[in-house]
């Protein structure tokens, strides 16, 4: 009766059985033990060498048997490498069904193992190297076994880790739904592959699986052949769909070509463009012997004739010869498409949407210049910089126009950047933008006018406009930097030019600038450095060595830091190709060309989450002696994380707190590059207190990252928000604030506002591609610390946040869909009011005591001013309306209060084109009954739209300007008449009248 | 009757046949065909099935194991002894609910006891006692050893020879020739410590043995002592250790290696 309960106690019989001589007994114990290895393994682990002597010995018939027993009590003891390797000499006694933890551990162990082998052999590029065959077979028995059940997910995952890029293919082919199992695997190569090259395999082999794919899905191929830089692919793809009778192929290719450009690949996108195939027929021979070079076919001025010429081509086509209808409509198309590829048209519609959405709130930046001192020129200059990001790419300089005479006191350096600032304001006019400028760029050969100040910036200015499309404004810049030896407009061209040029490793350019660059003047010199960087940008081409042997040579710290910069932007997302370079400058004497390593090392590994790279960033985070580099170390984490933005608060909180204010600042920056425009509630809570630290310029970068991670997060959904708004302007009305912070303050309010209140800062596109100009604009963005007017380079980050749906014609059409959220999640901030007399009693004394010049001045401007909000009712008394802005925290919760009254809709009706913040994405949707069907399902950005109702007429909203636009082919001529009429809309403020500078 | 237990019944008869006649080598060669019978047989240690011969074959099994044990001590065969010992134990540890006591436990556990004893396992023999009742102790085979182990803790080697006069079973004999070697071997090493050099005569007392010859026997397995004017030196390595090197460069590293790492703590 006790007999069912009778239970072993100790397997020292059993153990004792295996020292018997004879066979049959020594197997009765192995098997035995085998049975009962779970639970006396701390016996049989003292008997171990017994057994092991058994597996070794040749004549022994069940050596499986003892490995398998040895493998165990190994796994027990946590020495998985002995376990693994006696697992392996078991053989198939190993079963890798077996649903136990021993056998989970060891395949897992096995799994690493062979994929770390695999990995090691294929970085070696030793084919050589030796994996023992019988882990290869228990892996693959293991993938097999995956695939058979359907697990498939795992399977890939397997064989993605351990290079069997056979078994990829299989598990992919094999799998019941394609598409989803490719997408996923596109996921996971992007965010596990850590290996550059690697990655590249695995996306030649979807492209391929996917090719062979029934159904292809186009606008996942064409963004992996871009990946992969492979532009005849695409072209290819493109051309077919457009020889496509069917329309809705059409509308699918300029969708992928929409959704290329949105990755600002510039060099790619030519490329394509290039590599397009004409159409057959006479009238293409026509155009494309009629546009001037085949180079040069991209420049836009040359993009617009061509479309005059394309329509002037097929009318004396219709005249000679009865033309093939399809090959028509592929000529049509292919114009098209040539113009959305060469960034135009997403520009101009862009520029369209900034331009008509535009909610900047001047009050705010008026409320700035008044409270701003005069004599300081830092603040001063500040204020212009905020003008200029609060109004990127909007187009409205009302604000200058209206302070000309405040703005006229900028002189030197500060004149330079508030002419720079009108390329911000003007960001993507390509059509007008030269003559925009064209009073303050330096007039050829007259040798008068202008100060060089104001020449370079404009300079600098059209760089800024045309940044990575500046195929139409790189000969201009050219000469400019050629005619001039003038150092100021020399830096302003460098840079210009670097923008312009961004990514076309042009050589010519190249040698320019590198003679500027050995002309040996400091601030050429810099503005040289960085301009060979942008222009090489991810190439790693050899010019490094040349910008690294220069950088010993020079004795200008100024130049060793700009090339140091420029070193680093070229191995941008070269991955491990940089190591050697990184090796080679982290380890230099100089602390600039340190400095230089660790951007190197953020750019090189920008958004890859890479390891390695984030280890040896916290080293020097943490070891170097120099202060600047500590600094950029820790920023650089935040380009190193982008992609994974959640993890870059945890990493650099205890940096956060280093006694270090270098440090401090190094991670308040981090934190905001890689976390901006989420509004991440870590984020904002690592930032809080660096807000208010201690250290003035630590203060500075923690203001400006908050602003970077609230852009665009609206009071309702976090009310930290509205927090972070009233502590800005509490810093920049307090008389005592240290000026660092302030121009922090002054820039927040900027970039928390930035591009009229409709952009973000995105570093990666829809399609988690990374996006080359936003990052390399951020990253010279973060050289401000340095020097000031790099601070416009964030400008580069910014992008729209709309849908702007488009049909056929590439129009907008009228056309209304849900969002499914409460419109207060997502609205505009409230634009700031005068507040009423009610509140002025809690008025600060201090605020009163401001310069009665200022009041003076401010009343003046009031008075200049008809249309602005403030004049509306309120106390005409300037110093009173000034100071009680500060009041306006009680105003904006009152207001939201009010409403309340009132449910609130839970959802509310968007017309194209209209503001969809990123958060927003996921409350669209389309409405049944519409007329239009996107392509694609796509929450923002430009999306194709599908006509249900061909035969309506379509109405159209907001632009015709692009056709307007067309109408004046010559449009780059004439002067500013022309300009103000280019935009469609009448409202379009004409730019500001040229002033005059008393130096 | 089961034919398998009735095959193994008649193999044990003759080795019980061939055990009583001392013929060893027969034994032995029985003795492996039945433990290779036996492990067909489900209801034995360590599976334990419940066999309606459960009983019958347990109670077979042990007895084999048991007269494997006396029959290692035969031959003198100490690995023998263990292996079989071991095997053995099941019966009387995990069976003892299902099964009779066997009259033989307590002489075989004292043996066992013996021989840790004779090896000079003290840790074992302590585990093993702890394992006994209260009852086994009080059981003379037990007792015997245990009383033993008293004296030679205690280092009354001489009460441990002459505890050769009470023996519980003639089993024990071989085990009481071994453990005077081993009581040698401490008193030698005893001695070592203790003496750099003794007389002949007084080594050979105190060694214990009962001519010089012996004594000088005994010698030469101890390559380090001689025999010298009459005296034996002790020559073990006395000498004392050369005064440690400081490990200047280690302790360099490691404090620069600190300096480093409180740089570090941000």
């Amino acid at each position: 009766m006790a007999g069912a309960a009778t239970m072993v106690s100790s397997a020292g019989g059993l153990l004792a059985m295996l020292n018997e001589t004879h066979p049959a007994l020594k197997l009765h114990a192995l098997s035995n033990l085998n049975a009962f290895v779970d639970y006396f393994w701390p016996e049989i682990s003292t008997s171990v060498p017994i057994i092991e002597s058994l597996y070794e010995d040749e004549e022994f018939d069940h050596r499986p048997l003892a490995a398998l027993l040895v493998s165990k009590v190994f796994y027990y003891l946590g020495e998985l490498n002995d376990s693994l390797s006696y697992a392996l000499g078991a053989g198939h006694l190993f079963d890798v069904s077996e649903d136990s933890d021993y056998v989970h551990t060891l395949l897992a162990k096995a799994i690493d193992e062979y994929a770390s082998l695999n990995t090691k052999a294929a970085e070696a590029h030793n084919e050589s190297a030796t994996v023992d065959p019988r882990l290869e077979a228990t892996v693959e028995r293991m993938l097999d076994k995956c695939i058979v059940d359907g697990k498939y997910q795992q399977a890939i995952g397997m064989a993605i880790e351990c290079r069997r890029l056979d078994k990829l293919e299989e598990a992919i082919t094999r799998s019941d739904n394609a598409h989803a199992t490719i997408n996923y695997c596109i996921d996971i190569s992007h965010s596990f592959v850590n290996r550059r090259e690697y990655r590249r395999e695995v996306l030649q082999l979807l492209v391929k699986v996917y090719q062979q794919l029934p159904s292809p899905d186009y606008l996942s191929i064409c963004q992996r052949l871009m990946f992969l830089d492979e532009p005849e692919g695409v072209a290819s793809i493109l051309e077919k769909l457009l020889r496509s009778e069917i329309k809705e192929d059409a509308l699918l290719a300029f969708q992928i070509a929409f959704d290329l450009v949105e990755n600002e690949h510039q060099a790619f996108l030519l490329n394509v463009r290039n590599r397009l195939p004409s159409p057959k027929s006479l009238p293409s021979e026509s155009v494309h012997s009629g546009s001037p070079e085949p180079g040069s076919v991209q420049s836009e001025n040359t993009t617009t004739t061509e479309d005059v010429q394309m329509t002037n081509g097929s009318q004396v086509d219709g005249n000679t010869s009865s033309p093939d209808p399809r090959e028509a409509i592929y000529a049509e198309r292919i114009t098209k498409i040539r113009g959305i590829l060469s960034g135009e048209n997403s520009i101009q519609l862009t520029l369209q949407f900034l331009y008509s959405h535009n909610k900047s709130d001047l009050l705010i930046l008026k409320t700035i210049k008044q409270s701003v001192e005069m004599r300081n020129s830092v603040c001063h200059s500040a204020t212009i910089y905020t003008n200029a990001i609060m109004h990127a790419g909007t187009t409205v300089d009302t604000f200058l126009r209206e302070n000309l005479d405040w703005l006229s006191r900028a002189t030197n350096w500060a004149k330079f950047s508030a002419t720079a600032g009108l390329g911000v304001i003007h960001r993507g006019h390509l059509k007008q933008g030269r003559s925009l400028m064209a009073p303050y760029l330096p007039q050829g050969g007259a040798g008068g006018g202008g100060s060089p100040y104001s020449e370079g910036g404009a300079l600098y200015a059209l760089g800024l406009i045309h940044a990575n499309h500046g195929e139409g404004i790189k000969q201009f810049l050219r000469d400019s930097l050629r005619s001039t030896n003038v150092e100021v407009i020399q830096h302003g061209a460098c840079l210009g030019l670097g923008l312009a040029a961004l990514g076309t490793a042009d050589n010519d350019v190249f040698d320019d600038i590198k003679n500027v660059l050995y002309t040996d003047s400091a601030v050429a010199g810099e503005a040289a450095g960085i301009s060979m960087g942008l222009l090489m940008v991810g190439t790693a081409s050899e010019k490094a060595g040349e910008m690294l042997a220069y950088a010993h040579e020079t004795q200008h710290e100024k130049i060793i830091r700009g090339l140091a910069l420029g070193i680093a932007l070229t191995v941008y997302g070269r991955e491990e190709e940089a190591d050697t370079l990184i090796e080679q400058m982290t380890r230099d004497q100089d602390p600039i060309l340190r400095y230089g390593g660790m951007y190197a090392l953020a750019l090189a590994y920008q958004g890859t989450g890479n390891n390695k790279a984030i280890r040896q960033l916290l080293h020097f985070a943490v070891s170097d002696v120099s202060d600047d580099v500590r600094r950029t170390a820790v920023l650089a984490l935040g380009f190193v994380l982008y992609a994974d933005q959640e993890q870059t608060p945890r990493i650099v909180s205890l940096l956060s707190e280093s006694y270090n204010p270098h440090v401090r600042y190094g991670a308040a920056l981090a934190v905001g590059i890689s976390c901006a425009g989420t509004g991440l509630s870590e984020a904002i809570s690592l930032l809080e207190p660096l807000t208010s630290d201690v250290v003035d310029f630590v203060r500075q970068g923690a203001l400006i990252a908050m602003a970077m991670v609230m852009i665009q997060i609206s009071e309702a959904s976090d009310s930290r928000v509205g927090a972070f708004r009233r502590q800005l302007e509490k810093i920049i009305l307090d008389k005592h604030e240290d000026t660092m912070s302030k121009m922090g303050a002054i820039l927040a309010s900027g970039i928390l506002d930035a591009g009229g209140r409709n952009v973000t800062i995105k570093l990666l596109s829809k399609t988690k591609h990374d996006k080359i100009t936003a990052v390399v604009g951020l990253a010279v963005f973060s050289q401000f610390w340095y020097w000031y007017p790099l601070i416009y380079f964030i400008s580069l980050s910014f992008s729209p946040t709309a849908f702007i749906g488009l049909n056929y014609d590439l129009k907008v059409p009228s056309f209304e869909f849900l969002s499914h959220a409460k419109p207060s999640l997502f609205e505009y901030p409230k634009p700031t009011t005068v507040p009423t007399t009610t509140s002025a009693v809690k008025l600060p004394t201090a605020v009163l005591s401001t310069s009665a010049r200022a009041k003076a001045r401010a009343s003046k401007k009031e008075q200049d001013k008809t249309n602005a909000p403030k004049s509306s009712g309120a106390e005409p008394s300037a110093g009173k309306g000034k100071s009680i802005d500060k009041d306006e925290d009680s105003m904006q919760v009152d207001s939201p209060a009010d409403k309340k009254a009132e449910p609130e809709p839970s959802y509310e009706i968007l017309t194209n084109p209209a503001r969809v913040v990123p958060a927003q994405e996921k409350f669209i949707k389309f409405l049944e009954e519409s007329r239009y069907v996107p392509v694609k399902s796509a929450a923002s950005g430009f999306v194709l739209l599908k006509d249900l109702r061909p035969n309506e007429p379509e109405v159209l909203t907001l632009t015709d300007a692009p056709s307007s636009a067309a109408s004046n082919p010559g449009g780059s001529v004439t002067g500013q008449q022309s300009s103000a009429s280019a935009m469609a809309v009448d409202e379009e403020p004409a730019p500001p009248q040229p002033f005059e500078f008393t130096p | 009757m089961d034919p398998k237990i009735t095959e193994v019944s008649q193999a044990f008869e003759r080795f019980k046949a061939a055990f009583v006649r001392n013929d060893f080598d027969k034994c032995s060669e029985l003795l492996s065909q039945l433990k290779v019978l036996l492990t067909k047989f489900k209801s034995l240690p360590p599976l334990f099935e419940e066999t309606p011969n459960a009983i019958h074959e347990l109670t077979l099994a042990r007895d084999i194991y048991e007269h494997a044990v006396v029959l290692s001590v035969k031959i003198e065969d100490l690995d023998a002894f263990e292996r079989d010992f071991f095997q053995l134990k099941p019966y009387y540890t995990d069976a003892c609910g299902r099964l009779p006591q066997s009259p033989q436990e307590y002489l075989i556990l004292g043996l066992n006891l013996l021989r840790l004893l004779v090896q000079n396992r003290i840790a074992e023999f302590h585990t093993e006692l702890e394992l006994l009742s209260a009852i086994a102790l009080e059981n003379p085979c037990i007792k015997h050893a245990v009383e033993l182990e008293q004296s030679f803790m205690e280092g009354a080697y001489n009460r441990v020879l002459s505890a050769r006069k009470t023996l519980p079973h003639e089993t024990y004999d071989y085990f009481m020739d071994l453990l005077a070697k081993t009581v040698r071997d401490e008193i030698a090493g005893c001695n070592e410590k203790a003496y750099d050099s003794l007389s002949v005569n007084d080594a050979q007392q105190i060694l214990l043995f009962s001519s010089d010859q012996e004594l000088v026997e005994y010698i030469k397995e101890h390559p380090e002592w001689e025999i010298k004017n009459g005296f034996v030196y002790f020559k073990q390595a006395r000498e004392s250790e050369p005064c440690k090197e400081i490990p200047s460069l280690q302790l360099i590293n490691q404090t620069l290696s600190y300096a480093r790492e409180l740089e570090r703590i941000v």
